[in-house]
C-alpha cells in the first residue's frame, strides 16, 4: 500500500495530465487540484489516469471512489472503465482511493451529469475542489458513466501509442483486446503491463471516441459481480469486520431523549470494575457516553450499566401524535405553505366552482433506516495522523468530520472505505465518525472500534420524516382531472442533512427541491394543478435521506390519489393513468407511456384474476428513472393479505448490469413493501419507543413476494437504479388493497391498520 | 473453556454467559459472523450446532461446549465452494451481503435435513433477516443447491 507517492505520481503525470486536462477542458483550477492526488493504495505499476494503474504482471487495478452497499458499483463502475479499456472483467482488482478530487461526484451540487471530454461546470469545479466525494442519490453511473469511459479510451489509447512506438507502427495498425496491444499485421502481442510504463509518458493530442452502443461488449450485458465470490465465504471486510493490531472496542449510550443531552456519568468507578472495561468516556457537547473494553459484549453490558446524567431538551413532552397534529396544522392553513414548487391553471377556483370534490388526507411516519450492519466506525488517532476504517458512503465526509473533531489536517487523515452491510442513506451521515473519534482520541494510538448497539443505532437514527399531505381534486364532463391540488408538510431532510454535513451550503427548506420529489412532474395531463408545501420546524428530531427521499413517501401519496381519482371517475386505474399521460405534455411521457403498457402487458391487466386475487398499479419517476408495478395480492381472510407478486418495469436509459438492475429492483420493492407493512418510528414523551427488529419488522422469507422485471431498451443517459425501485412499491400495493377491500389505505404502515401478511 | 470450531480445538478464558457470537468475533477473530441484533431476531449471527442453525447473539457460549460448532468459515471444504455457495454466485444473490453468511448457514443446514425442500419448507426454515431484500434469489438458489447436491450424491454413489 501506499508506493504511489507524490514523485511517482508526478513522475508519471504525463498521461494523468494528458487524460485529465481533455476531461476538464484545460482548466487550471481543477488540474491543480488534481495534481494534489495522492493515489494512495493502488499498487505497483504505472499508473495511466487517476482510475487506472497497471502492474508489469499485467493486473488491472482500477480506482473504484463509490461505495459498495450491495447496490454493485464495485463492478458497474469497472465495467465502463472496461469497456472502453479493453480489458476482461477476470482480470480486474478494485481499489477504493483516498477522497481526493480526480473523485468528486459532480452531481452532488451539479444536477446535470459530466459528459464526455466536456469542460466542468462551476459547481463541478466546487465539487472537485472541496472535493464532495460519496456515493448517494443514485447517482454512481449518472455521474460517471461518460468519464469513466473517456477515462478509458483515453488510456487505451495511450497504450496503443506505446505499443505502435515500439514496434515502429502506426497506432492505426494497432488494436487492444483482453489487456493487450495486437499489431495487425504481425499478429505480435504485447501485455499491457510491459507497456504501461511507456503509456504512463504518452500525450494525447486528440479525444478518443466513445463506442456506439452497438459495439458494446460489456455494458448492457449479464456481468457476474466482482465483490459476490468474497461474500459467500464469510471473507468480504465489512467496516465491523476491521480489526487493526491493537484495537479495543467500545460501546455508546446515547440520551434517552430525541435531541437530548448527556451531562455526565454518575458511577464511573463502578463500571470500571467491570470486567475488561478500560475506560469511560464522556462524549464532546453532551453527545453520550462511551465505553471502552477488549470486547464488543463487555462494552455493551457495560454502556448499559452507565447510570447518566442527563438533560431531555425540547422534545421532552412530544409524541407521535402531537407531531400528527402539527403536520395537520400546516396542511390545513394555507399561510402555512412556504413552497410551491408547481402551479399550473387554477385549481383553486376550479375546485371552488366544482359540484363535486374528492378529498383525501394522507400520513406517513418516521422510518429508520435500519442497515444490517449496525453503525460502527473504527480509528487511531496517533498525533497529527488518523487512520479509520468504516462503512461509509462519503469518504470526503468521513475525513471531514474527523478534521472537525481532532484538528488533524485532512491530508493526515487516512480513509479506508470497507464493504458496507446496508447504507440506505444512513450511512451518508457522519454521526457516527464524530462519535467514534471523540472516543479515540482519548486513547491515542490505541485503534477504536465503536459500534452502536442495534438499540442505540435504532433510537438514533436520521430517520425519513413524517409527513402529511392533504389532496383535492376534481373529474370534469369529460372524465379527465380537472383539478389537482396537493399541500404538504414535513421537516426538510436537505436543511436537516446540510447543517450536519457541509454547513456552509445549507439551503432554507423553502429551496429544498426534495420536499416535493414525486409530488410534481407527475407524467398526467391535468388542467389545473397546485402542489405546494410547508415546514415543520422541528430541529431536536433530526431528519435524513431514507432511500428514495421524498419520493418514498409522494410517492405513495401521489399515486394513490392518482387511485381515487381513478375510482371516482368510474375507471380502470390503468385506463385512467393511460389516458393521462397521453395527455401529458412532458418530454418523457411516451416514455412513460412505454412503461405503464408494458407492466399492465406483463401482468395480464386486461385478464380477469381468479376469485380471492386482488391487483394495483403504480408508475413513478425518481433519480431519473421511470419505474412501473403492478402488485398482485390474495385475500386471505378478512384483513389477511399474501403478496403474491410484483411487476416491475424499468426505463433507466441505457443499461449498463442488467442483473443489477433486476436485482435493484427486487431489493427496491422489499424495502419500499417492508416500510408499508410494519415500519414505524414512533415518539413517546420524546423517546423512540421502537428499539429493535421485535418492534420494527421485515419482510422476511415467508412474505416476500415474487418480484418479475423487465428492462427497457432505451438509448438515453443513463439513470439511477438503487432507489426508483421503492417508491411504487407502497402504492401497488395499497391500491391492490383497496380493489381486495373497498378500503382506501390513506396510512402506514399497514399492521397499524389491522392488516396481517402471509 | 474448550470449543471445537470447524473441527479445530479452541481454549478460551471467557466468562460462562459471554455470547458464542462474540467469542467468535472478538475472542477469536472470526468475522464471517455477523451482530445484527443482539436479540435473536434477525439470524445475522447464525451458525451450525451439532448441524442445527442456531443464533449465537444470546447463546452463551457454555452451551457450546462439547459440540461441533461449524461457522461460514468452516463451510468451504479444502477451499472447495460448497453447492450452495457455488448456487449463491450463480444465482448472484448477495447485495450489501452483510446477512449472507447467516442465510448460507441456515440453508446448508436446511439441506442436510431435507435434501429437497418446498417452497413452504423454505418460508419455514429461512427465517433471517435480509434488509436489501435478496429472498427470492435465496429461494432459487436453495433449489439449485438441492438439484446440485442430488446429482453429487447420485455420481458419488
Amino acid at each position: 500500500m501506499g508506493k504511489w507517492t507524490r514523485r511517482a505520481f508526478i513522475a508519471t503525470g504525463g498521461l494523468a495530465g494528458a487524460g485529465l486536462i481533455v476531461a476538464v477542458g484545460g482548466n487550471m483550477y481543477v488540474n491543480n487540484a488534481i495534481k494534489k492526488y495522492s493515489g494512495k493504495g493502488m499498487g505497483d505499476g504505472a499508473s495511466i489516469n487517476a482510475w487506472v494503474r497497471i502492474a508489469p504482471d499485467n493486473t488491472i487495478t482500477m480506482a473504484v471512489p463509490r461505495s459498495e452497499m450491495g447496490q454493485g458499483v464495485y463492478t458497474s463502475l469497472p465495467m465502463l472503465l472496461a469497456e472502453e479499456l479493453e480489458v476482461d472483467m477476470n482480470q480486474i482488482e478494485i481499489m477504493h482511493p483516498q477522497p481526493e478530487s480526480p473523485y468528486a461526484n459532480t452531481l452532488f451540487l451539479d444536477p446535470n451529469p459530466r459528459r464526455a471530454y466536456a469542460s466542468y461546470s462551476v459547481m463541478e469545479k466546487v465539487a472537485s475542489f472541496l472535493p464532495v466525494v460519496g456515493t448517494g442519490g443514485s447517482t454512481s453511473v449518472k455521474d460517471l458513466y461518460d468519464h469513466l469511459r473517456e477515462m478509458g479510451a483515453t488510456a487505451r489509447e495511450a497504450l496503443i501509442a506505446a505499443a505502435a512506438e515500439k514496434w515502429g507502427v502506426k497506432a492505426a495498425d494497432c488494436y487492444a483486446e483482453s489487456a493487450h496491444v495486437i499489431n495487425k499485421k504481425t499478429k505480435e502481442k504485447l501485455t499491457y503491463g510491459s507497456l504501461a510504463e511507456a503509456a504512463s509518458k504518452v500525450e494525447l493530442d486528440f479525444n478518443p471516441p466513445l463506442k456506439a452502443q452497438k459495439d458494446f461488449k460489456l455494458l448492457g450485458k449479464r456481468v457476474q459481480r466482482l465483490d459476490i465470490p468474497e461474500k459467500v465465504t464469510g471473507k468480504a471486510g465489512f467496516g465491523i469486520d476491521a480489526r487493526p493490531e491493537g484495537m479495543l472496542v467500545a460501546a455508546i449510550r446515547h440520551a434517552s431523549y430525541v435531541g437530548g443531552t448527556v451531562n455526565g456519568v454518575t458511577n464511573e468507578a463502578e463500571v470500571m470494575q467491570m470486567k475488561g472495561v478500560k475506560k469511560v468516556v464522556l462524549l464532546e457537547n453532551g453527545l453520550g457516553a462511551a465505553v471502552v473494553a477488549d470486547n464488543t459484549w463487555r462494552a455493551k453490558n457495560a454502556a448499559m450499566a452507565l447510570d447518566l446524567d442527563e438533560t431531555a431538551n425540547t422534545l421532552e413532552n412530544v409524541s407521535s401524535a402531537d407531531i400528527s397534529k402539527m403536520l395537520g396544522e400546516i396542511v390545513g392553513d394555507d399561510t402555512k405553505m412556504i413552497g410551491h414548487p408547481e402551479k399550473h391553471g387554477d385549481a383553486a377556483t376550479a375546485l371552488s366552482g366544482a359540484a363535486k370534490v374528492i378529498e383525501a388526507s394522507y400520513e406517513v411516519p418516521y422510518l429508520a433506516h435500519a442497515t444490517m450492519e449496525p453503525l460502527n466506525c473504527t480509528m487511531v488517532i496517533n498525533g497529527d495522523k488518523a487512520e479509520v476504517w468504516v462503512g461509509h458512503q462519503g469518504g470526503s465526509s468521513v475525513r471531514d468530520a474527523i478534521n472537525a473533531v481532532t484538528g488533524i489536517e485532512k491530508e493526515n487523515i487516512h480513509v479506508n472505505i470497507l464493504y458496507l452491510g446496508g447504507g440506505f442513506g444512513r450511512r451518508i451521515e457522519v454521526d457516527f465518525i464524530k462519535k467514534a473519534a471523540m472516543v479515540a482520541k482519548q486513547m491515542p494510538g490505541t485503534p477504536i472500534q465503536l459500534t452502536f448497539s442495534r438499540e442505540e443505532d435504532m433510537k438514533n437514527g436520521m430517520y425519513r420524516p413524517a409527513v402529511a399531505s392533504k389532496f383535492r381534486g376534481t373529474v370534469g364532463a369529460d372524465g379527465m382531472i380537472d383539478a389537482w391540488e396537493n399541500k404538504i408538510a414535513l421537516q426538510s431532510v436537505s436543511n436537516s442533512f446540510m447543517k450536519r454535513l457541509m454547513p456552509a451550503m445549507v439551503e432554507p427548506p423553502e429551496k429544498d427541491p426534495q420536499t416535493a420529489e414525486g409530488a410534481v412532474e407527475l407524467p398526467y395531463g391535468r388542467n389545473n394543478v397546485s402542489v405546494q408545501f410547508g415546514q415543520l420546524d422541528l430541529p431536536a428530531l433530526q431528519v435524513g435521506n431514507w432511500r428514495s427521499v421524498g419520493a418514498s413517501q409522494n410517492g405513495f401519496f401521489s399515486e394513490s390519489f392518482m387511485d381515487e381519482m381513478a375510482h371516482a371517475a368510474g375507471q380502470d386505474p390503468y385506463e385512467f393513468r393511460k389516458k393521462h399521460i397521453q395527455k401529458s405534455d412532458l418530454p418523457d411521457a411516451p416514455r412513460f407511456l412505454a412503461v405503464l403498457n408494458k407492466v399492465a402487458d406483463m401482468a395480464s391487466w386486461s385478464t380477469p384474476l381468479p376469485a380471492g386475487k386482488y391487483r394495483g398499479i403504480a408508475i413513478l419517476k425518481s433519480f431519473g428513472s421511470i419505474v412501473g408495478q403492478v402488485a398482485e395480492i390474495t385475500k386471505t381472510g378478512e384483513k389477511e393479505i399474501s403478496i403474491d407478486k410484483v411487476y416491475c418495469v424499468i426505463d433507466c436509459g441505457r443499461i449498463v448490469n442488467p442483473d443489477t438492475i433486476e436485482a435493484q429492483m427486487q431489493s427496491g420493492i422489499i424495502y419500499g413493501l417492508t416500510a408499508a407493512l410494519y415500519n414505524e418510528i414512533t415518539l413517546d414523551n420524546g423517546q423512540v419507543v421502537q428499539q429493535n427488529f421485535p418492534q420494527y419488522e421485515m419482510v422476511r422469507m415467508n412474505t416476500s413476494p415474487t418480484v418479475a422485471v423487465h428492462i427497457m431498451e432505451v438509448d438515453e443517459y443513463p439513470g439511477g437504479v438503487g432507489e426508483p425501485g421503492t417508491p411504487p412499491a407502497a402504492p401497488a400495493l395499497t391500491n391492490a388493497i383497496f380493489a381486495a377491500t373497498g378500503e382506501r389505505v390513506r396510512s402506514l404502515p399497514l399492521n397499524k391498520l389491522g392488516y396481517t401478511f402471509v | 473453556m474448550e470449543l471445537k470450531i470447524n473441527g479445530a480445538i479452541r481454549n478460551i478464558d471467557v466468562e460462562d454467559n459471554m455470547p458464542l457470537l462474540w467469542v467468535l468475533r472478538d475472542e477469536l477473530n472470526m468475522t464471517g459472523t455477523k451482530y445484527g441484533c443482539g436479540v435473536s431476531a434477525c439470524g445475522a449471527c447464525t451458525v451450525q450446532i451439532d448441524g442445527v442453525a442456531t443464533r449465537t447473539c444470546t447463546l452463551p457460549a457454555s452451551a457450546a461446549v462439547g459440540k461441533e460448532i461449524k461457522t461460514i468459515e468452516g463451510v468451504a471444504a479444502n477451499g472447495q465452494l460448497s453447492a450452495i455457495q457455488k448456487a449463491w454466485i450463480e444465482h448472484q444473490v448477495p447485495q450489501c451481503g452483510y446477512c449472507q453468511s447467516g442465510m448460507i448457514m441456515a440453508a446448508e443446514a436446511l439441506l442436510d435435513a431435507n435434501p429437497n425442500p418446498t417452497d413452504e419448507d423454505i418460508d419455514k426454515s429461512m427465517t433471517n433477516i435480509c434488509r436489501c431484500g435478496t429472498y427470492q434469489r435465496i429461494r432459487s438458489a436453495i433449489h439449485t443447491a438441492a438439484k446440485w447436491r442430488a446429482e453429487e450424491t447420485t455420481l458419488q454413489g
